[in-house]
């Protein structure tokens, strides 16, 4: 065992974690993150990527799950398998590339050649091995996941099928899902123009947790409202009906459905765009769900919600995050396109320019808050960081446990509710 | 063809590089033509309308990204990125009329939290007017495009 893992073991997560605050060195500690890393990714639910990446057989990509590389793959036989980034014979990474299509993956070391459903295919001069090698080579495919879940296009994996049923993991998470693609006429979306890469000095933790910070624009973003357009709601206002929800298993989200429905107006969450700009989508969408239910869904708009441990349903983007060490990580953002969306594909994806991504008017000052809050933790007093706000506020809905301060720190403990569960293998007491 | 690069384009790209280098945002606005694309893609054969782009600004994006630096409370670049660009090999790789097509090699040394390196290359398009040289489009393709960036809210 090595010395870190040692000190890690003599961590006591538990005592970190307090209902109303955190202490900073999980946000530091090496040792930490690398428990992180065995407990939270890769003995667990994650998300992956999303079937659209890879419509077509023998489609792939290449992602990690923790800091294992893996291949998330569209087989001949059209399955979505998420194998293990290795070859079996000598441990060669098998592919370099992003994403790709290919029948085999070929190592290009030794030759050994993999069906793109992880079988092991071609052995050079395999007389060179003895029977018993010929007798295990149903055994030298590449590894996979042990679990690999589909919903609503969303492909999530358990690495080592421990981390319970999927329907467990996913939870109360259904219903944003649900009400993203109730944006499509066809009940689907599709991430097809790519993915940014934000590289940030930050914590990967402190990155989710400012995903869904509800008091912090008026602050860190300022300068977007003061010089190009005020915010899509007034958050200086009192009487603001955006809620803070905590969804159980550590899903959390920023609810301003509410809001709008309170001003009954349609796009508040898109700039406000009128319907004339984008009539062949509304007509779609009325001729797929009615009229009433069109506006409907036009007022209430898509989800604000984390999905733990990875995946932020942005409103028109997804984002995920990959914790790179305890001080780093990627934001990958990446627009959507609503199937049957037409005129408001185009605009989802200049949107995703001008908001998101390391030059977005948006997150870019995101990161450096992450970036300053990570160099903030490098003094050690005092020594908690602080969560405490909104407990009085909290209601038990059926939704989950709901703020209608949207000021709430209910996200962020709804996170740590979870890592704290996770990392101590104890479920809290309700 | 010739590939050679008229002196007085040449000291425009000039020009605009130190702008960009001194955050001068006004003056580096009043480069630009009304039909402007400032653009950074994620991939070299990027195309806009299917792939994302860290940045694909028209005209008025432009004065938006430049109004938001300038309320000083554009926390990403507060203070300002302190930045020396240098230019080399540049040619004209084709006119079209007024507009003459220009790539350039490029380094950037971006100091803040830091000293980071930035290179590529720069594809610009320059238009000759009656009121003098104006820029029409700029592309930044950065050599790690495709692999994660830091923060790029200064003017690359
Ligand atoms: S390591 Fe892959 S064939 Fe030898
Ligand atoms: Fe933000």
């Amino acid at each position: 065992m090595t010395a870190q893992m040692d000190r890690a073991a003599s961590v006591d997560i538990a005592s970190l974690i307090q209902h109303d605050r955190i202490h900073g060195s999980l946000y530091t500690d090496p040792a930490i993150f690398d428990l992180e890393m065995t407990a939270l990714f890769e003995n667990a639910w994650v998300f992956v990527g999303h079937d659209s990446e890879i419509p077509e057989k023998g489609d792939y990509l290449t992602r990690r799950i923790g800091r294992q590389p893996v291949i998330v793959a569209r087989g001949k036989d059209e399955k979505v398998r998420v194998l293990l980034n290795r070859c079996t014979h000598r441990a060669n990474m098998l592919c370099r590339a992003d994403s790709g299509n290919a029948a085999l993956f070929r190592c290009p070391y030794h030759g050994w050649t993999y069906a793109n459903d992880g079988r092991l295919q071609g052995v050079p001069f395999r007389e060179g091995y003895d029977q018993e090698m010929a007798e295990m080579r149903s055994e030298l495919g590449m590894a996979q996941a042990h679990q690999v879940e589909i919903y609503g296009g969303f492909i999530f994996a358990n690495l080592y099928g421990n981390a319970g049923s999927f329907d467990e993991y996913i939870g109360r998470a259904k219903g944003p899902i649900d009400r993203l693609l109730s944006l499509s006429p066809e009940g689907r979306i599709e991430l097809r123009g790519g993915w940014m890469k934000h590289k940030t000095v930050a914590n990967w933790k402190i990155v989710n947790e400012s995903q869904v910070d509800g008091y912090h624009p008026l602050f860190t973003h300022e300068s977007v409202y003061k010089a190009i357009m005020p915010a899509k709601v007034d958050y200086a206002s009192d009487e603001l009906l955006v809620a803070t929800r905590d969804l159980g298993g550590g899903h959390n989200e920023v609810d301003y459905s509410r809001e709008y429905q309170s001003q009954d107006a349609e796009f508040i969450w898109f700039k406000r765009t009128p319907r004339e700009k984008m009539a062949k989508y509304v007509a779609a969408m009325e001729a797929s769900v009615g009229a009433d239910e069109t506006h409907k869904r036009f007022v209430d708009g898509p989800p604000h919600t984390f999905i733990w441990p990875n995946l932020f349903l942005a409103e028109m983007h997804v984002i995920m995050v990959e914790p790179v060490a305890a001080n780093e990580s990627i934001q990958y953002t990446a627009p959507i396109h609503i199937a049957g969306g037409e005129e408001i594909n185009a605009r989802i994806l200049r949107n995703a320019e001008g908001a998101m991504g390391p030059a977005g008017f948006l997150i870019a000052d995101d990161g450096e808050m992450g970036e300053r809050n990570q160099a903030g933790l490098t003094a050690k007093m005092p020594e908690w960081a602080l969560l405490s706000r909104g407990f009085s506020s909290e209601v038990q809905e059926d939704k989950g446990l709901t703020s209608y301060d949207r000021t709430s720190e209910t996200t962020q403990r709804a996170m740590w509710v979870h890592y704290k569960e996770l990392m101590t293998g104890k479920q809290a007491s309700a | 063809m010739n590939t050679h690069v008229p002196d007085d384009i040449a000291a425009f790209l000039f020009l605009e590089a130190r702008y960009a280098d001194e955050s001068r945002y006004d003056d580096w606005e009043s480069l630009w033509a009304d039909d402007a694309i400032y653009w950074l893609p994620t991939k070299d054969d990027a195309d806009p309308s299917v792939d994302v782009s860290y940045i694909y600004d028209n005209r008025s994006r432009i004065h938006s990204r430049l109004a938001q630096l300038k309320t000083g409370r554009r926390y990403s670049q507060s203070p300002p990125s302190k930045m020396r660009r240098m230019l080399s090999n540049l040619e004209v790789l084709s006119e079209q009329g007024d507009d003459i097509n220009i790539g350039a090699n490029f380094v950037l040394y971006e100091h803040r939290n830091g000293t980071h390196v930035w290179a590529g290359r720069y594809l610009y398009t320059v238009r000759r007017t009656s009121a003098g040289l104006q820029l029409v489009k700029k592309t930044a393709l950065l050599v790690n495009n495709e692999d994660a960036i830091r923060t790029v809210a200064f003017i690359i």
